[in-house]
């Protein structure tokens, strides 16, 4: 009894610790939502007051204007572009690469882990020339092209970790039964596979929905502009209109935090797969 | 048997075209001299790279990306680590937390940036009004208007956006510490400070290199924080590679000068890097 006393009183400073870090954390959302949810003139109360004495919608209701709806609908457009294909060519190569042992195949997943290291900034002249001789500057296929290459190779590294661990007793089992590879691949991998799909779905979806350096070079127009390159123009424009520019902060972030909140167990465990087993 | 070909092929030609390709097609690109004025490029061998080492701005830049990544990493992992330590200790409140912490992680880095611009902002900024409340500064300060400031301030902004990853990885790590190595280090009558020493920091090593290797590759290249932040002002105080090479490449059309930079980041990264490892082995070597 005495000692679980001392124990406790023990841990009190690391719960300070731990709010202290929680602060950290939560404090720069809290002053974004706070912000959002004022009414024009509180922004600029000094110093600064913590939470509005009014919150309003207003900002967000001004901030969903026509072309941040269009940055919002170009940003579906290539992140759910580069998944689709992304993905499935990902799952196809860490399949090959978990089921079969050739050397061409070793040299391939070399090649794959040392291109996840080629930084986006060596590469990105050569791609925009490219881009720009088959004359698709500044449409959604050029961004789609840019973002399989910053994606590809972590999505196969990602699923070539899950792969390993589906076992291939099943697949060996329904080849006894006359079943051919390809059936095995569907209805057998595809399904035990699912966690690793999701999480690299997740993934890949974080990665391009805030891909900047690529959509800010590659796009000129505003009809084309994703929300990252939208929320940079807006910095200037705005001048001063923090109110609109934290609630539209909020609506570009929303989707990302709740499709991670909802998947992130799979999520984490699909990221630290990786990392910790090396 | 098809199937390990006709399955690899696609992503392999792809990897090929869109990766390898312009590596190499980078080096070559910097060898000419492509301008806005002057859009057929011109061999000049390697006449950019020897106008870029006598250039003070460009050795600015390769210092810059030093530091920069060095407070990063330093910052991410040793701050990530021994936040998931805390985080490892079975408090009160902890579940919510740990599901919190990756938040800055998932936020889009634009608008991380943005948050952190208004966050650093000499008059409505959070940081300081709590400064001026304590009564520790006067007058707001211009955190990321100041060259002495703006890399210390662009780099919190950087460590905060991604120390929640560091954190994950290392709590997954340190679940997988063996409890009876560490209960026998008890047992020795070892205290929390050695069995830390002794015992987990070195089960978990293997997963530190990996971790900081990461983070090393990824803040180098790390362009939207500082693009945002700072545009690499003031007066080139915050450039860094990936900044410069969109300011020379998108902003001045020279695509000749901002491959050679590109050419030359991938080389310091691949001597920074060699170089931890060398560190890293040294170390375990001398242990």
């Amino acid at each position: 009894m005495a000692s679980r006393g001392k124990s406790l009183i023990g841990k009190v400073p690391l719960v300070i610790l731990q709010l202290a870090i929680a602060f950290l954390v939560l404090a720069p959302f809290f002053w974004m939502l706070s912000v959002s949810l004022k009414p024009a003139n509180e922004p600029f109360a000094i110093p600064a007051r913590l939470w509005p004495d009014n919150p309003t919608l207003e900002n967000y209701i001004l901030a969903f204007r026509p072309e941040f709806r269009r940055y919002f609908l170009n940003s579906i457009i290539v992140s759910g572009a580069t998944v689709l294909i992304t993905v499935p060519l990902a799952l196809l190569a860490a399949y090959s690469l978990t089921r079969y042992q050739f050397r061409i195949l070793s040299v391939f997943l070399a090649a794959v882990i040392l291109a996840q290291f080629f930084p986006a900034g060596a590469m990105i002249i050569p791609i925009y020339k490219m881009v720009k001789a088959a004359n698709l500057l500044d449409t959604y296929a050029s961004l789609i092209i840019a973002y399989i290459t910053v994606t590809l190779p972590v999505a196969i590294w990602m699923l070539r970790g899950f792969l390993t661990r589906v076992p291939k007793t099943l697949e060996e089992a329904a080849a006894i039964d006359g079943a051919r590879p390809l059936r095995a691949f569907f209805d057998i991998v595809i399904p035990l596979a699912r966690p690793g799909i999701v999480a690299t779905t997740v993934f890949v979806l974080i990665v391009t929905w805030q891909e900047f350096l690529f959509a800010l070079s590659f796009t000129s127009t505003k009809e084309m502009r994703t929300l990252p390159v939208g929320m940079n123009d807006y910095i200037g424009q705005y001048g001063i209109r923090y109110g609109e520019l934290m609630a539209s902060s909020v609506m570009v972030s929303l989707p990302v935090i709740v499709i991670f909140f909802f998947l992130q167990r799979q999520f984490v465990s699909g990221l630290t797969a990786g990392a910790v087993k090396g | 048997m098809w199937i390990a070909y006709g399955f690899m092929l696609p992503a392999a030609i792809l990897v090929a075209v869109l990766m390898y390709w312009p590596m190499i097609d980078t080096f070559r690109e910097s060898l000419y001299a492509t301008t806005f004025l002057n859009p057929n490029p011109t061999f000049i061998g390697l006449k950019t790279y020897e106008q870029l080492f006598g250039d003070s701005t460009f050795w600015q830049i390769v210092r810059n990306s030093i530091i920069w990544t060095i407070g990063v990493v330093f910052l991410q992992n040793v701050g990530g680590f021994l936040i998931a330590l805390l985080l490892n200790q079975k408090l009160p409140g902890q579940g919510i937390l740990r599901s919190l912490i990756l938040l800055p992680w998932v936020l889009p880095g634009v608008v991380a940036a943005i948050l952190w611009r208004f966050m650093y902002d000499p008059q409505l900024g959070l940081i300081n009004s709590f400064f001026m409340r304590l009564g520790i500064v006067e007058h707001g300060v211009g955190w990321l208007a100041e060259p002495s400031t703006a890399m210390a301030a662009v780099i919190f902004a950087a460590f905060w956006k991604g120390f929640p990853f560091s954190t994950v990885v290392f709590l997954a790590a340190l679940q997988n510490v063996d409890q009876e190595q560490v209960e026998a280090a008890k047992i020795d009558g070892a205290g929390s400070l050695r069995r830390l020493f002794d015992v987990v920091i070195p089960a978990i090593w293997p997963v530190a290199v990996v971790n900081v290797l990461l983070t090393t590759i990824l803040t180098f290249n790390y362009f939207d924080i500082i693009c945002v932040l700072t545009r690499g002002g003031p007066l080139n105080a915050t450039a860094i590679f990936p900044t410069r090479i969109y300011e020379v490449g998108f902003g001045q059309f020279k695509f000749g000068e901002a491959a050679a930079y590109g050419s030359l980041s991938v080389l310091v990264l691949v001597l920074f890097v060699g170089l931890l490892l060398l560190v890293q082995r040294r170390q375990v070597k001398a242990a």
